[in-house]
């Protein structure tokens, strides 16, 4: 069984044969029994074939990331075996649909060494004898599956029918197989015995993407409109948003490309509508013109960048995060900008709230960072945060009358100038891409060009007072191993972190996790560095992005760097290796 | 026009004078679309004029009203977001023929498609101004232009037949040399719900020496003049666009007898908070 305190269930198959809801209905199954769960989704880019896995964990700690091996596998397609075999914990068991399955020497040799326990079930057939069809083998598995965790059948027959039931023809043959995989009989397979405490208050608590919290916090922020290309991973916040669009009354519109769509939310938000656009790197690169134009027109715009590994297409359906860079130089000439990055659901919901009311008041352009782990795992919180108050950052109504043309872009101390809106009886201006004076009308003068660059850049100092500084996590000081990040490395470090800092080792750990990139916060990044005995920069990246601004910004050359860029996230067990190999200490679990 | 409207020509001039050549068409562009505007009675501070890069957004600061002087090519989907956020709004958005047929095209297109309720004055001068007088999409065949080497040898776009093709709502056609005819167009167009294509055939004294003033003088017609013509059929505007070398159609020359296709549309200043609470329930 896992070492790390969790259990591990891996669904293998290919695209198409329905591993997703396996993998939803095992998790909502384990969350409503009272345990703390996380999946985890592999999967090619292609519709039918391949190989797909969706991995469930549980535990009765939280897990926000996952592991690169699991206690049971099981597999309905034979290139899934030859995928996952060997991420088979020893002693853990396999179990396949396939009648005519042979092993080669290899397999065989590690099913031997690990004392891999193997069972074929004959899924298809006894969906069928059970009056369903061939799809409803999976539902059989599932069965079996939860008999061998000696869980309650009531809580995953539940499962099933919330994910499965709205087909009422199918209701009977989902049943009848469940049961039937429940009842399937075994002399290998024995149920497994864990000591996780189970929290039966835990059964209402939520299971979702990150993608999910995202699209809910958006409607928390009042977006009114959502303009989008698909590319993944950020169509699940297309698909999500447009799944409640009539429900809610908002317009979400899928448009030609993503010139397109990031400059229609422009346009909707010069009128002030609340609109967004989200995209991943390559429909972000298309964008960039448009995020200068918000800029030198201070025009308020939030854009979700979703990354996923690679240059050019790179790999589509696998995650990295190699668009720092990207998200903080794109866009011609010089303005000022606000990154920040995701980390989990509950940040996702809170930071895209945040990212409007930044957006709107200081009238500038937020890039919101996410990427394929957070947005399409599967997460498992107890509550999500009160929406946060909305902050428009606009001229109120009896504030009209005071103004005049030249307050729109009027030379600030601080920056910023008085907005308002379209269709307000105030007087009106030009919102011009090109350099303008105090009203918006285009100049070429030297003079109010200087005054206009520095009036914009001071917007950037003046936010920067407001941006949280990056936040520790782990023990506040002394620990022998420190890590800094940002995105999704969080979850990662959130999981290895409460296998160090405990009692049972002599070491401790600590870990500083940057939300906001941009305007870069160093205050304490130079306590936090200044503490640390060892400091490794974590990132999903080949080059370091983040060790890169902090060299720039703080001017502080970090050595210490672990660095993916195989796009897989990082898993438990390596970060474990990595931590025990650089303390020269094993981790008692 | 009524005859309680306080809005007087005078609101839509600007302190700033213009910068267009001797003869340039958009003179007589900007005069029709400010004499629509006032003969509407829509107030500056109720109407946004958007603008594309180019000779004819270099108006964006000569005329009253809220205005957006955006991205080259990029004004369709600029005008669209501002057109859906707030719908009691007039939107107006003008470009070139470079901008619309050559960085855009793919905007201009969808634009057609969507309908969504705007009205969009293609400035057709047949070449790129600003950048003193290289091709366009719609330079005609065997002309002398700056960047190209010898003479245009590719097919120019029929900006009527283009988007004929994609079943619009209204396509009207006017002349930047007859500012009367424009204004009519202009205000047929802010009348009609939907996308109004409104191609105006622009002088451009300096750089298009092919089609003169007088060239098209001698050319255009209204089509009003023709009494078997309906404006609601599509082969028939076909036909009558298609000809854009001897006898130029100009008016109103095609509208869809459908109503507008899309509808949806968002308030721009309600923002509470949506609630979430009954789909919170999915996820547990």
């Amino acid at each position: 069984m896992s070492k790390f305190r969790r259990y591990v269930i891996k669904v293998g198959g290919e695209s198409g044969q329905g591993i997703n809801s396996v993998g939803e209905i095992l998790s909502k199954a384990l969350k409503t029994a009272g345990y703390k769960v996380f999946a985890y989704r592999e999967y090619p880019s292609l519709i039918k074939g391949g190989v797909a896995s969706f991995q469930v964990e549980f535990s009765d700690l939280p897990i926000n990331s996952p592991s690169a091996n699991c206690d049971i596998l099981v597999c309905i397609s034979r290139y899934s075996i030859n995928e996952y075999l060997t991420s088979i914990n020893p002693g853990g068991k396999l179990i396949h649909s396939l009648p005519k399955m042979h092993f080669d020497k290899d397999e065989q040799k590690f099913i031997d060494e690990n004392q891999i326990i193997v069972e074929y079930v004959s899924a298809d057939e006894i969906a069928i004898m059970e009056g369903g069809n061939k799809i409803m083998a999976n539902v059989v598995l599932i069965g079996l599956i939860w008999k061998l965790l000696g869980e309650d059948y009531a809580d995953i027959e539940d499962s099933v029918l919330q994910v499965f039931g709205k087909k009422e023809k199918f209701i009977e043959g989902n049943k009848k197989s469940l049961s039937a995989g429940f009842q399937y009989k075994s002399e290998s397979l024995l149920i497994d015995k864990f000591d996780f405490t189970k929290d039966q208050a835990w059964s209402d608590s939520y299971v979702l993407s990150g993608s999910q919290a995202f699209a809910l916090g958006t409607l928390s922020a009042g977006v009114k409109a959502y303009y989008s290309y698909p590319m993944t991973p950020s169509s699940p916040v297309l698909t999500y948003l447009a799944s409640v669009a009539h429900r809610k009354g908002i317009l979400v519109k899928q448009v030609e490309d993503e010139i397109s769509a990031v400059q229609m939310a422009m346009g909707s938000m010069f009128m002030g509508a609340r609109a967004m656009t989200g995209t991943s790197g390559g429909g972000f690169d298309l964008m960039t013109e448009t995020v200068s134009n918000a800029g030198i027109a201070e025009i308020p715009l939030v854009i979700l960048l979703a990354q996923r590994h690679g240059a050019a297409t790179g790999l589509p359906t696998w995650t990295g995060s190699s668009d720092l860079n990207l998200a903080l130089y794109a866009g011609h000439g010089e303005f000022p900008r606000c990154v920040v990055a995701v980390s989990d659901p509950i940040s996702a919901y809170q930071r895209i709230q945040e990212a409007f009311n930044i957006a709107e008041k200081y009238q500038l352009p937020v890039i919101v960072m996410t990427d394929k782990e957070i947005a399409e795992s599967l997460f498992n919180i107890d509550k999500l945060p009160s929406p946060a108050p909305i902050k428009r950052g606009l001229v109120d109504r009896e504030g009209l009358s005071s103004l005049d043309s030249g307050s729109r872009y009027e030379i600030t101390g601080s920056g910023l100038s008085q907005r308002w809106l379209p269709g307000q009886p105030g007087p009106v201006y030009n919102a011009n891409s090109d350099e303008h004076d105090v009203d918006g009308d285009s100049t070429e003068s030297a003079e109010i060009t200087k005054q206009m660059v520095e009036k914009r850049a001071r917007k950037l100092k003046t936010m920067a007072d407001e941006i949280p500084e990056p936040e520790v996590y782990g023990v506040a000081q002394g620990a022998d191993i420190s890590f800094i990040g940002w995105g999704s490395i969080k979850t990662n470090m959130v999981d290895l972190l409460q296998l160090i800092n405990n009692d049972k080792n002599s070491f401790t750990a600590n870990y500083l996790h940057y939300e906001y990139l941009w305007p870069f916060k160093s205050e304490a990044l130079y306590q936090f560095v200044n503490d640390a005995k060892k400091v490794v920069v974590i990132e999903n990246n080949a080059t370091g992005q983040l060790g890169g601004l902090i060299s720039r910004e703080a001017h502080l050359a970090i050595s210490g760097k672990l660095l993916k860029y195989d796009g897989r996230p990082f898993f438990i067990e390596e970060l474990v290796q990595f931590v025990e190999d650089e303390l020269g200490k094993e981790i008692i679990i | 026009m009524s005859h309680n409207c306080s809005v007087i020509h005078n609101d839509y001039n600007s302190e700033n004078t213009y910068t267009w050549c001797t003869n340039c068409g958009n003179y007589g562009i900007h005069g029709a679309l400010k004499s629509a505007l006032v003969e509407e009675c829509i107030k500056p501070t109720d109407v946004v004029l958007c603008f594309d890069i180019g000779c004819n957004g270099n108006g964006s600061d000569k005329i009253g009203g809220y205005k957006a002087h955006t991205l080259h090519g990029r004004v369709i989907p600029f005008a669209m977001g501002a057109a859906l956020a707030n719908p009691n709004i007039e939107i107006i958005a003008s470009a070139g023929d470079g901008a619309t047929l050559g960085e855009g095209i793919n905007h201009f297109i969808h634009a057609i498609r969507n309908d969504i309720n705007l009205t969009f004055i293609l400035h057709n001068n047949s070449n790129y101004g600003l950048t003193i007088g290289q091709a366009s999409p719609t330079t005609p065949l065997g002309i002398e232009m700056n960047g190209t080497p010898g003479l245009v040898e590719i097919q120019p776009i029929n900006v009527a037949h283009l988007a004929l093709s994609l079943n619009p709502s209204f396509y009207a056609r006017g002349f930047s040399g007859n500012p009367k005819q424009l204004t009519k167009l202009i205000r047929l167009g802010i009348h009609h719900k939907g996308f109004s294509l409104i191609e105006v055939l622009q002088d451009c004294p300096t750089f298009n020496e092919a089609t003169p003033h007088n060239w098209y003088l001698d050319r255009i017609y209204d089509i009003g003049t023709l009494t078997d013509y309906n404006i609601n059929n599509i082969e028939m505007a076909r036909e009558a666009t298609g000809d854009l070398s001897e006898h130029i159609a100009t008016g109103l020359l095609y509208k869809s007898g459908l109503d507008t296709r899309y509808k949806e549309e968002i308030a721009s200043l309600d923002h509470d908070h949506i609630d979430i609470s009954d789909l919170l329930k999915e996820f547990i």
